[in-house]
Parts: C-alpha cells; sequence; structure tokens
C-alpha cells in the first residue's frame, strides 16, 4: 500500500499542460502507476502557446497556491513553434508578476515530453512540496476578499452582519 | 530657480508649423492635419483636426502640448475624415508610438504627412498648464527623453532644442521597487492598485489599445472581473502591462490621465526595460513588423523553465 501522510495544508496546485507532451506524460505517469501528489488539478490545452498569461492570473484569483505550466521540449512542438513563443510570453510574464510583487516560487514552467512520465511526478512533488512549504497564497485571495470604497464604511454593526454571514 | 527650460523655440515652432500645415492644406496633398491649438484655460493646449488650410493660424506649440495625438490615428478613434494623406504634428515620443503602429499595419506611412517638433520637454500632469517649464514643472517622460529631435518626419521646423540633464525618476523608482523582498513589493502595488476606479482612461489614451473588443470588457468568459474593486483592479494592470510589453515606447499618456496617480508608465518602462535585457529589443526607433513577443529565438533564455 502506497504510504500517505497526513498534512495541515494541501496546496492547490493548478497545472497547464500541452495535449501533446505533458498531457500525454502525466498519461504515462497514471498508466505506469507512479503516485505523485493529488493536489494537482490539470488542464489540458492544444499547446503552450495557447497558454495566455492571464490564465495564471485567473488560477491565482480562483485560489490557486501554485501553478504549473508545462510542454513540449523545445523543438519539439506539434506547432512547431507554439513553446518557442510561449517561452517569451512566459519570460516577460514572470518578471512582471515579480514586480508586481508575487514570489515566483509558485510559479513553475518546465518541459515534459510524452515518455517523461518521471519527470511530470517529479514536477508535481516538487512543486507540491514547496508551495507546501510556503503556505497558502494570501495576496489574491485577501484582494478578493477587499472592498474597495466601501470598505471605509467600516461600523460594528456592518462589521457584526458580516461576520455572521 | 536656475533650472527652467529654454522652451523660446516654441514660438518659431508655432509659426513653422502653421506655414507648412497651411501649405499642404491649400496644395490638397492632405487631407487634414491633426494638431494643437489653444484651449479655454490660460496656457493650456487641446487637439484640433483642421481640414481647412485658413484654420492653420489655429495650431500651436508649447509646453502645455502634452497630448499623444497618434491615438486619433488609430482604429479605436474615428474623429480622423477617412480617404486621404493625414498630416500630424509629433514630438519625439508620440513618433515612436506611431513607428510602432506602422510596424502592427494600423497605419501606412505613404498615408501620412509627419510634422516633426523638436521638443525640448512638456509639462507635467500635475503642473498648471501657465506655469514655465523647469527642472520641477516637467513630465517625468521628458527627463528620461532620449528622443528630442523626432528622426523620418516629412518636414522638422529648424530650431534646435536646449536641454537639461535631469536625473530619471523612472529608473531609479524601477531600482528602488526591485530591491525590495516581493511582500514589500505587493504591499506597494496593492495601494496603487487599490485607488482605480476603472474608468480605463489609461485604455482609452493609449496608441496600443486598439482591439476593438478589449479582452478585459469580455465576459464569456470573463478574465478580468470588471467591478472596480482591488483583485479586478490588479488584474486589469497586469494585463495592460503585459499586452503593452514590447510595444510601449513610452509616451507615458497613461500615466498623464489617470485620475488616480497610479504609476502606470512605471510598469510599463519595467516591461521595457526587461525585454531589452532578455531580447535585446527596444520599441519605437525602426518600423518592425513583429515585436519581441512575437517572434522567438531557438537560443533563447531558459533558465527559468525545468
Amino acid at each position: 500500500m502506497h504510504h500517505t501522510e497526513k498534512h495541515n495544508f494541501e496546496p492547490k496546485i493548478i497545472a497547464f499542460v500541452c495535449t501533446w507532451c505533458t498531457y500525454a506524460g502525466a498519461d504515462l505517469a497514471g498508466t505506469s502507476r507512479m503516485q505523485y501528489p493529488a493536489n494537482v488539478r490539470v488542464l489540458k490545452f492544444p499547446c503552450t502557446g495557447r497558454i495566455d498569461p492571464v490564465f495564471i492570473l485567473k488560477a491565482f484569483q480562483q485560489g490557486a497556491d501554485g501553478v504549473l505550466v508545462s510542454g513540449c521540449h523545445p523543438g519539439d512542438c506539434h506547432y512547431i513553434a507554439g513553446n518557442f513563443h510561449a517561452r517569451r510570453r512566459f519570460a516577460a510574464f514572470r518578471k512582471l508578476l515579480e514586480f508586481v510583487g508575487v514570489d515566483l516560487g509558485r510559479l513553475q514552467f518546465s518541459w515534459v515530453s510524452a515518455a517523461e512520465g518521471g519527470k511530470w511526478v517529479e514536477m508535481v512533488t516538487d512543486l507540491t512540496e514547496r508551495v507546501r512549504g510556503m503556505g497558502p497564497m494570501q495576496e489574491f485571495r485577501e484582494l478578493a476578499l477587499e472592498e474597495q470604497w466601501s470598505g471605509a464604511i467600516d461600523t460594528p454593526e456592518l462589521r457584526e452582519a458580516y461576520n455572521s454571514i | 530657480m536656475t533650472n527652467s527650460i529654454d522652451t523660446s523655440i516654441y514660438t518659431a515652432i508655432t509659426e513653422a508649423i502653421q506655414d507648412e500645415a497651411r501649405r499642404i492644406l491649400s496644395e490638397r496633398s492632405v487631407i487634414a492635419v491633426v494638431g494643437y491649438t489653444a484651449a479655454r484655460r490660460k496656457g493650456s493646449a487641446q487637439p484640433v483636426v483642421i481640414t481647412q488650410a485658413d484654420d492653420a493660424g489655429k495650431l500651436i506649440f508649447s509646453a502645455a502640448c502634452v497630448n499623444n495625438l497618434a491615438v486619433y490615428l488609430t482604429k479605436a478613434k474615428k474623429e480622423i475624415p477617412k480617404g486621404g494623406k493625414i498630416g500630424i504634428v509629433v514630438k519625439g515620443c508620440d513618433l515612436k508610438a506611431l513607428v510602432g503602429l506602422l510596424g502592427e499595419s494600423q497605419l501606412k506611412r505613404e498615408e501620412l504627412y509627419l510634422i516633426g517638433v523638436p521638443c525640448a520637454g512638456v509639462l507635467a500632469s500635475t503642473a498648471q498648464p501657465a506655469r514655465e517649464l523647469t527642472g520641477d514643472t516637467i513630465a517625468p517622460k521628458c527627463r528620461e527623453c532620449d528622443n528630442h529631435l523626432p528622426q523620418g518626419c516629412d518636414f522638422v521646423p529648424d530650431q534646435r532644442p536646449v536641454t537639461l540633464e535631469l536625473a530619471g525618476k523612472y529608473s531609479a523608482e524601477i531600482a528602488r521597487l526591485e530591491a525590495m523582498t516581493p511582500a514589500e513589493r505587493w504591499a506597494y502595488w496593492k495601494e496603487q492598485f487599490k485607488k482605480c476606479i476603472k474608468c480605463y482612461a489609461c485604455r482609452q489614451v493609449c496608441p496600443f489599445c486598439f482591439c476593438e473588443q478589449c479582452l478585459c470588457d469580455r465576459n464569456k468568459p470573463q478574465m478580468v472581473e470588471t467591478t472596480p474593486r482591488p483583485a479586478g483592479n490588479t488584474a486589469w494592470h497586469i494585463v495592460r502591462a503585459m499586452h503593452l510589453a514590447g510595444r510601449c515606447a513610452g509616451c507615458a499618456e497613461c500615466e498623464r490621465v489617470c485620475p488616480m496617480d497610479i504609476p502606470l508608465n512605471l510598469l510599463n518602462r519595467k516591461m521595457a526595460k526587461e525585454l531589452k535585457e532578455l531580447y535585446d529589443y527596444e520599441a519605437g526607433f525602426e518600423v518592425r513588423e513583429k515585436g519581441p513577443l512575437a517572434m522567438y529565438d531557438e537560443k533563447d533564455d531558459q533558465s527559468f523553465i525545468k
């Protein structure tokens, strides 16, 4: 039997993967009965070139604690150059996120081919454990709860009503 | 103060612009000229489109001519008559935006008549329009300007601007933020984005925001929350900076029009800096079909990818 450890915090990891390489790699890991954390939610895309940076942003806003973006190795893209374009876009996007103050430890990019089930397991395990160590992604969560103008109206009655929800 | 900037050439430039506009309009080589005219408030200026040679006398150039007129030539603006060559008054920074639009096939060079302005700088949005131009009242973008004399225009007045050496505000601010921890930077931007009222003035004024339907206006699926709450504001500003990365040449109109004084150009300058470091690309200097994020090199850095 596989040994499962109990943790206080189970991070939510969103993985944006390309259908041709990493999805097949994750499939291989599954069919080979390799064990990896169930924290990862896989979203399949035609290509890493289809993964808009706004998806990563949206994932964080919707409560992801970590995001993994994975696709074909350079030169292996089914659409010839999708991953090359994605590489530039993500290089720029992570610089932007870093400048805005997001800890880049929560965002991992990788190339996982259809034959690399083991590497997929390693990527997911590494990111899950790293994010577990970092704790929940509080920044976007707090932001989502914050109000702007109405935030200035803070009466005891309102606060009581709010807390009772 | 000794740091006043000599703007005496602006009078001669005004005359030169008027003469040139009169000439090209009366020869019918252009159907309209987009320029600046005096506005009602003392010393202020506003954009104007003139179609008659007799109106050429309305055109001016002064330190209050802050607008980037390139925005009027994009798809998003419909004020300009169609069906002929258009004359446009451009400062160096505006020209960079035009060059970007030419590269993105939004405009054709042969349909434009560029009247370049030798520019010593314009006033900051915080300064009253009638103020004297000094090192204190000059717009932050002008402190770091490297394009006082627009290149490649059809007509440039003979006057040459005298400029002061001023310390760059954006580069200093970027360095200050980069030295912070992620948590401190997050706190800084959170405070800034919190102020946003989602008026979208930054989008309306941006020459590069010409999409007929903005991603941020779509609601199926809704990628960016549209309400002016901190979460949606942060997303909007990140998406905005990302969509301008590699395209924005720094006319800083977004920052000028922001009613809440969010340092928007800081994000744009940071992205421009990163793209220069990563791909040795600078926007606005030559007409190029593809920007840094629309092309690739097989040897691009991928040290961040496992």
